[in-house]
């Protein structure tokens, strides 16, 4: 039963926190999140170098093929210290998923150079109308003279900008889910990219009659089994990076509590403030133990359930963390001059991405109802 | 409804003012009222809506009549309140009317009367509010920014925060410390300025939304004559209570609660594409419903609370409750449109945000707001005596302590 990062965990999660220690502090952080593209290239090699990039994939591709807690670690750390590269987006989710698929050919071509840091890529699947389903989609693929043709939009995809391919799903005339490899300058996609309230990139993608070849189908069957549980289990490198969030922002606001004067004495003598801080203790905690409790069931019939748990409880913990370290900073936490701001930034995002709390207990309740 | 004055017809009164909203807002105006994501709406569209509204003879409800104000009863000025909201102008910005008006109405002589109050009705001036300092937040008795006497005039040295709408302003209204004797509300003084004297130095803070709403203001030496001081020297706590006291009843969450949540309600209830409407998920209906009565609940209170002034009754601990829930609604609220929104809530929109900037919105127009107002609104705790303050003063007075 694993409550911690084992020592080979620790060890990897500590040359990233080190890494970030040395590369992230917040006023450059606010620059790189407003100005170009929204992440350092020479920061993605130097991630790869680390040997970030490999952590998920098989030996044979040039991967370390090591389990999900590493990439938690990371998650952790990135979390702490509110780092933009695309790690989640482009291999949590986009490069997980690659792997999960069946197209030996187009992981042969791909993986090695995502491992390698020279390949972006996105994973296009949430669309409005989804509303936190993967399943629900009204984007369409259909054969035509031996090629594929996409149609359709989807929201939200976080590090499209940054990304030369996306991994797009569509459902085929059967209803099946299909993977897509689509080129970002392929005839057909318009992109509107923008920059994310977290300080993230992400585009809305339209696909008219996007043509790709059947050989760009990366699963050969239905892919709604995998394409969920890749997304499941990239909500646990969520959860990861929501307790480094949350634990930052604990410390944050701690030191704050301790050292802020009013009425001639630190504000942390309040007993309304104490309890307050021993609430948001409590929301932390809560999430930390739901992560813990998901990782267990990694591979088992009870995943699903401990996933939506997990991030059902982000939209609620985790957005109460993040308001009240707001609130017990005061004027100077509405601010975009603090890291307080920024961290709660990307704990409201992280409920409206995915599916937020609304979708996963509507998800508990058919999960317990089926059962 | 049965506690007004029966002599006021209030549903003719509320014709009349639906009338007069009907035709006269510009489109301007009207935009700026749509790109409001804050209590304090775009600068200069709402500063022409208040040059009609004066014009009109009703930017100032609350005033006694022989200074500009209406003469309406408290329901009055509540459906007022009301139908402005329904109609979607953008708030007046409270600094002139409801914060520095009242101190000069009450404590101002005919001459200071005479000098600022028209232009602080017809917005010709701008007023901002020069309170907090870096030390002196929740404890705004603390604070430090000194005024020296030197003849005629006194010389401020130090410097005030948060100040909303600080580079918009071209005057000041200021506590300063003009003594250290005795308790520190002893020494204050209120003090009225100009913007842009010489050793006034002014930076804009950008907010979590990344715009810049409040300033700092630094004062070196700065030379403000002693005539510009509003009530005795070392009296300003007592004017600066004064104002806190004077809009009895004033709490208008309600006002604008109700209009926002029916639009709430019509976009949950619009089908999309394929038929499926978000108020058909169980989980979302539910939780607006339960906002749906805690509005109905801040609406009576503050209703009931208007009704009851006129029997004399003082408001006493009921004025931090509407505060604490009116607040506490409002944020609800805003989570709630935020969730409504969801993926179409991400995207960074200043540019289309901005009033004539013909900017199109990323995804539907009702998710526009929704971003920057959930952060906008997390200030609401925070401001005008954060909650947890209010929640301090309610329960000592709930107690009798
Ligand atoms: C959007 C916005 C607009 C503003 N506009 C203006 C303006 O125009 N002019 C102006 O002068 N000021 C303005 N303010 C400042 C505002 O009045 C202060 O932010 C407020 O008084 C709180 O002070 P502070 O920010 O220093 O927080 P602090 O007083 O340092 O409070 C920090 C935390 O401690 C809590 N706390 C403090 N004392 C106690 C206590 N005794 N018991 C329990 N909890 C306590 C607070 O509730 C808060 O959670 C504005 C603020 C905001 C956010």
């Amino acid at each position: 039963m694993q409550y911690q990062y084992t020592s080979e965990q620790s060890e990897f999660k500590d040359s990233l926190r080190k890494f970030v220690q040395d590369h992230y502090d917040y006023e450059s952080r606010r620059h790189l999140a407003k100005e170009g593209n929204g992440y350092k290239a020479e920061y993605w090699q130097q991630l790869a170098e680390l040997g970030v990039f490999g952590l998920p994939f098989a030996e044979e591709f040039g991967g370390l093929e090591l389990d999900l807690g590493y990439l938690m670690g990371v998650a952790e750390e990135f979390g702490r210290g509110l780092v933009l590269e695309p790690m989640f987006p482009v291999l949590a989710l986009a490069g997980r998923l690659l792997a999960a698929g069946d197209n030996a050919e187009l992981k042969n071509e791909l993986i090695p150079s995502l491992i390698g840091g020279e390949l972006l890529i996105a994973l296009a699947s949430e669309e409005k109308a989804s509303r936190g389903n993967p399943l629900i989609m009204a984007t369409s693929v259909k054969a035509e003279g031996g090629e594929l043709v996409i149609n359709g939009e989807k929201h939200a995809v976080y590090a499209a900008p940054q990304a030369s391919q996306y991994l797009v799903t569509a459902k085929d005339e059967s209803g099946a889910v299909k993977v897509l490899l689509v080129a970002a300058d392929a005839a057909g996609v318009t992109a509107t990219e923008y920059q994310t309230v977290d300080g993230a990139r992400a585009s809305n993608l339209r696909f008219d009659n996007v043509k790709v070849p059947a050989s760009a189908s990366l699963f050969s069957g239905d892919a709604a089994a995998s394409l969920e549980l890749v997304i499941d289990e990239a909500l646990l490198v969520m959860g990861a990076e929501a307790v480094g969030l949350m634990d930052q922002l604990m410390a944050i606001t701690g030191e704050y509590l301790q050292t802020r004067k009013q009425f001639g004495m630190p504000i942390a003598a309040f007993q309304a403030l104490q309890h307050r801080y021993a609430d948001m203790y409590i929301a932390c905690e809560k999430i930390r133990s739901l992560m813990w409790g998901a990782l267990q069931t990694v591979g088992t019939a009870e995943f699903a359930e401990s996933a939506a748990m997990l991030k059902a409880e982000i939209g609620k913990s985790g957005r109460y963390l993040g308001q009240q370290a707001v609130q017990l900073h005061g004027g100077i936490g509405m601010t975009d001059e603090l890291s307080v701001g920024a961290y709660f930034k990307r704990l409201t995002a992280m409920d409206l991405i995915l599916g937020g709390r609304d979708y996963q207990l509507s998800r508990l309740i058919k999960i317990r109802k089926a059962a | 409804m049965s506690t007004t004055d029966q002599s006021v017809d209030l549903e003719s009164f509320r014709q009349e003012v639906r009338a007069f909203l009907e035709t006269a807002p510009t489109p301007e105006i009207l935009e700026a009222g749509r790109k409001t994501t804050s209590v304090f709406a775009p600068f200069k569209e709402t500063m022409a809506w208040q040059k009609i509204l004066n014009d009109k003879g009703w930017v100032a409800p609350s005033w006694p009549q022989e200074y500009g104000g209406t003469g309406w009863n408290i329901q009055q000025r509540y459906i007022f309140t009301q139908e402005c909201n329904r109609r979607g102008v953008p708030p007046l910005l409270p600094q002139n009317i409801q914060m520095v008006g009242p101190a000069v109405l009450g404590f101002g002589t005919d001459e200071q009367k005479a000098e600022y109050l028209p232009k602080m009705l017809s917005g010709e001036d701008f007023w901002c509010q020069g309170y907090s300092e870096p030390g002196a937040g929740s404890d705004l008795a603390s604070l430090k920014c000194r005024a020296e006497s030197d003849g005629d005039d006194y010389i401020l040295n130090g410097s005030k925060t948060w100040t909303t709408y600080g580079h918009h302003a071209n005057k000041m209204f200021a506590l300063v410390r003009t003594s250290t004797e005795g308790k520190p509300q002893q020494g204050i003084t209120f003090l009225l300025l100009d913007m842009g004297l010489p050793g006034m130095e002014v930076r804009p803070i950008i907010g979590l939304d990344g715009e810049p709403e409040q300033c700092e203001v630094f004062f070196t030496d700065v030379r403000v004559p002693k005539r510009n001081r509003i009530g005795e020297e070392n009296q300003g706590w007592t004017v600066a209570k004064y104002v806190l006291e004077f809009e009895r009843g004033g709490s208008t969450f309600g006002t604008f609660l109700v209009p926002a949540m029916e639009q709430l309600h019509a976009v949950c209830d619009t089908p999309d594409a394929s038929g499926n409407r978000l108020s058909d998920d169980p989980i979302l209906s539910y939780k607006l419903a339960e906002l749906d009565i805690d509005i109905r609940a801040v609406e009576h209170n503050e209703k009931r609370v208007n009704a009851n002034l006129k029997h004399g009754e003082n408001p006493g601990p009921m004025a931090s409750l509407l505060k604490i829930m009116g607040t506490e609604v409002m944020q609800r609220f805003s989570e709630l449109q935020l969730e409504v929104a969801g993926l179409a809530g991400l995207p960074l929109q200043n540019d289309a945000l901005v009033v004539g900037s013909n900017v199109a919105p990323i995804g539907e127009e009702s998710a526009l707001l929704a971003m920057p107002y959930y952060l906008n609104t997390r200030a609401a705790s925070i401001y005008a005596g954060s909650n947890e303050v209010q929640r301090s003063l309610l329960a000592k007075a709930a107690l009798g302590a």
